[in-house]
């Protein structure tokens, strides 16, 4: 998983950083808030952020703040780092849109469990959005399976019977044949989509995903979802 | 030999159509019905064995439909015509008590094996 360090201060950050790859993580480490905030408004952005709060020009309360007034992007977590600890600024800063804070100077083993509840969170959003996203996917192929089928039993059943009638040598056999078997064709598509029930995806390249095709149009076992 | 009947309950009337066409010729009976509510007023009047049944009916789906027929005359055989396979379980169906469910568009030569096979069911429990 990518994160993001916004940090002034050279040695914090290059430390930050350096645990951070450590733990397995992407670190993408900028040293103020408008870069930091440039950062996060690219494609395919990291979606953990690590923000000190007391940086020159924008600091990491004004990112917190920014980056929650943008629309229609994956969720983010962002977690403050502050050297103040007292209470009020703790307030102040998940008002302006922190989810968690750290207070500096931190312990590792703290660093590192307030990042993973962030990679929790982030893991669970994520994987909340790719289910609604099957929900969509499912309701369009059961609208797409409904609407077609229909008209094709009629098609397909009416040309088998007219091929019932027919000599086999007649020109107009083999067109409608021909007909049929086109029909049957459209008739195996909506066989593929139905054959997706569940939601199974697996590794692809990198951090991304794509949905298991063989595992997802297995017949399903009985103790699993009845949609 | 009593005649064989088929009851088709389907809501599109293109389907009845098309079903009551292929069995007739095939030599069979055949009624139809676009509802659960109006096969259920047919089965009191005059009972069927054989049915194919469209699983998304409008009140009374095919699946209770099943379970009803099933119920009340359990020597019927029944068979469900779906558009959509995911609609109802295959488990669902079979515990509702379809002997067997095609998804539409399904062959004819499917949908007359099927009722062949259960009308030589029928002959066979007849002779015991």
């Amino acid at each position: 998983m990518k994160v993001l360090i916004a940090e002034d201060e050279f040695i914090s950050r290059t430390i930050l950083e350096a645990i951070l790859t450590k733990w397995g993580f992407e670190v993408v480490a900028t040293n103020d808030g408008e870069s930091a905030l440039e950062a996060m408004k690219q494609p395919n952005a990291p979606q953990l952020a690590l923000l000190d709060w007391m940086m020159p020009g924008m600091d990491g309360l004004a990112v917190c703040q920014e980056l929650r007034t943008l629309k229609s992007r994956d969720t983010v977590y962002l977690i403050l780092l502050t050297s103040k600890s007292e209470r009020g600024d703790i307030v102040q800063g998940l008002e302006a849109g922190a989810d968690d804070y750290i207070a500096k100077p931190y312990n590792n083993e703290e660093l590192r469990a307030r990042v993973h509840v962030g990679r929790r969170m982030i893991t669970i959003q994520n994987e909340l959005r790719e289910w609604e996203k099957l929900q969509g996917v499912l309701e369009m192929a059961g609208a797409v399976c409904h609407e077609l089928n229909q008209p094709l039993q009629s098609i397909s059943g009416y040309s088998e019977l007219l091929l019932l009638d027919m000599n086999e040598d007649d020109t107009k056999y083999q067109m409608l044949q021909k007909i049929k078997s086109q029909v049957d064709r459209v008739a195996q598509l909506t066989r593929k989509i139905m054959k997706i029930t569940r939601y199974q995806s697996k590794p692809y390249a990198g951090e991304s995903r794509i949905i298991d095709i063989e595992y997802s149009s297995q017949i399903k076992k009985e103790n699993d979802y009845h949609g | 030999m009593a005649e064989k009947r088929i009851l088709v309950v389907d809501d599109e009337i293109r389907i009845r159509d098309l079903f009551s066409e292929v069995f007739s010729r095939a030599g069979y009976m055949v009624k139809t019905a676009e509802s659960a509510e109006e096969a259920l007023e047919i089965m009191v009047k005059t009972p069927f064995m054989v049915f194919f049944l469209d699983l998304n009916l409008p009140g009374l789906n095919g699946v209770e439909l099943c379970r009803r027929i099933r119920k009340g005359w359990p020597m019927s055989i029944c068979f469900a015509v779906t558009g959509y396979a995911s609609l109802f379980e295959l488990s669902e169906c079979r515990d509702a008590g379809f002997e067997d469910c095609f998804t539409k568009p399904a062959t004819l030569a499917d949908l007359l094996a099927a009722a062949e096979h259960a009308f030589t069911k029928i002959e066979r429990w007849k002779k015991r």
